[in-house]
């Protein structure tokens, strides 16, 4: 168990017991709450379980088992202290053996930033496993990268070599001011939000992954994750199941026009764009407006089904 | 703002190496490598010396450069200051410090590379040297 302590205002929001997991030589901390089919909701970077504080809820009033693991390198699982111990293919490994442990069928897998990629590199590897996807704010190709990811400022000056650990690593700026940066109600989110992303990386070691999951997004062909990405490309077409797509109206991230129409490329059965108020992290904007939106999803998909 | 230059190795004697920053894969951007290699002369050198830079603060910093098999040298970096064996570090200057020594190696890898663009980055991020040095300037 971790010792990290959450303020009472944020263990309010998240009262949900933390269970851990040994997975691909990590221990794995998630959330696993409720039964019916499983939701399993995946974040990136720098976030944890506590992003999706207003879907646990709902999802399980719903009739469904929702398990939210906390990615290694970030919440209250393992943080691993050398970049070398980050891969691409590593953290889909990790996934895929939680989900294994866990032994979930019938997965609705809600993917957002870098749950992106290794939840569709999971979803690729284990596709009996996957009942439906719902896709917020990530990617799932080599290139063009997001204009924003090749700017020099902010993003790539951000993890530059050793400005990446000064500002990430010594000062935590990614969570405890990129997020709020990346939300539209930044009152709204400094008082229910803001203290659990910065409170969660209180050491500077803990923050490794902040800058270095930024360095695996290809700008070129030369980059280390090119293949892995190609691959996603060219798989996540043949996981023919439902799909929904919900993206944030302001997210400067990953613009909507650009990111949410090649994802409805690639799964034409997809619903949506479903616009809701945000940025990059639209469940703090509309975290109950997306719950309520999955939840439907799903309902319509077991009634067709 | 005082500067931050190459300098030669100082005498040790009664200091310690106090470990202040990290970094893993400086060549990430292998411009950045190169200019490590350059200002060092690490293509000669190898792993045979650190590198010492002084700093605003007065304290002496180290670079001791990291090699990994199958990758160009350096792979990575490790920064320590140079205190008083005994003596604790004042966090806010080392932070300060190593503010300045981005700046130095931003100025010295360039192209598209700019102090302007880290001071920026660094003001939007609310780092507290940046905001010194953006209240400097007004």
């Amino acid at each position: 168990m971790s010792a990290i302590e959450l303020p009472d205002s944020m263990r309010v929001q998240w009262p949900w017991r933390a269970r851990s997991a040994r997975v691909n030589g990590w221990r794995v901390s998630y959330v696993d709450e409720g039964t019916g089919d499983p939701v399993v909701l995946l974040h990136g970077n720098p976030t944890w379980g506590f992003l999706y504080r207003d879907f646990i809820k709902p999802l399980m009033a719903a009739g469904h088992r929702v398990v939210v693991p906390d990615m290694i390198g970030f919440g209250l699982s393992e943080k691993p202290t050398r970049e070398q111990a980050h891969s691409l293919d590593g953290h889909i490994a990790n996934l895929t053996a939680l989900m294994r442990q866990l032994d979930l069928k019938k997965i609705t897998l809600v993917c957002h930033d870098w749950g992106g990629p290794t939840g569709f590199g999971f979803a690729i590897t284990d596709p009996h496993r996957i009942k439906a996807l719902v896709i917020m704010s990530t990617w799932a190709w080599p290139l063009p990268p997001a204009e924003f990811h090749t700017r020099v400022m902010p993003w790539r000056m951000m993890h530059a070599p050793l400005v990446g650990p000064y500002l990430l690593g010594r000062h935590n700026a990614l969570a405890a001011r990129g997020v709020y940066l990346s939300v539209v109600d930044r009152n709204k989110f400094k008082v229910r939000g803001r203290t659990a992303y910065d409170a969660i990386l209180p050491d500077q070691a803990a923050r490794l992954l902040t800058w270095t999951w930024p360095r695996w997004i290809p700008l070129d062909d030369t980059a280390r994750a090119f293949d892995r990405f190609a691959w996603l490309e060219r798989e996540l077409p043949k996981i023919d199941r439902p799909a929904m797509i919900i993206w944030g109206r302001e997210d400067d991230v990953f613009d909507y026009e650009t990111f949410s129409a090649r994802f409805k490329k690639m799964l034409p059965q997809a619903e949506g764009p479903h616009l809701v108020t945000g940025r990059h992290f639209l469940q703090e904007d509309s975290g109950p407006e997306i719950a309520k939106l999955i939840v439907d999803f799903l309902v319509r998909n077991t009634t067709r089904g | 703002m005082a500067d931050v230059n190459k300098i030669d190795a100082p005498a040790l004697a009664g200091k310690r190496r106090a470990f202040v920053l990290a970094e893993d894969r400086v060549g990430h951007y292998p411009e950045f490598r190169a200019f490590f290699s350059m200002t060092f002369d690490l293509d000669r050198q190898g792993l045979a010396e650190p590198g010492y830079v002084s700093s605003p603060s007065g304290l002496i910093y180290v670079l001791v450069f990291i090699g990994r098999s199958g990758e160009p040298f350096p792979a990575g970096i490790e920064i320590y200051a140079l205190p008083d064996a005994l003596e604790p570090l004042d966090d806010a200057a080392v932070d300060r410090d190593l503010w300045a020594i981005l700046r130095w190696m931003i100025a010295g890898v360039g192209g598209e590379w700019t102090v302007e663009k880290l001071e920026q980055t660094g003001s939007l991020l609310r780092i507290p040297a940046a905001l010194d040095d953006s209240a400097r300037k007004d």
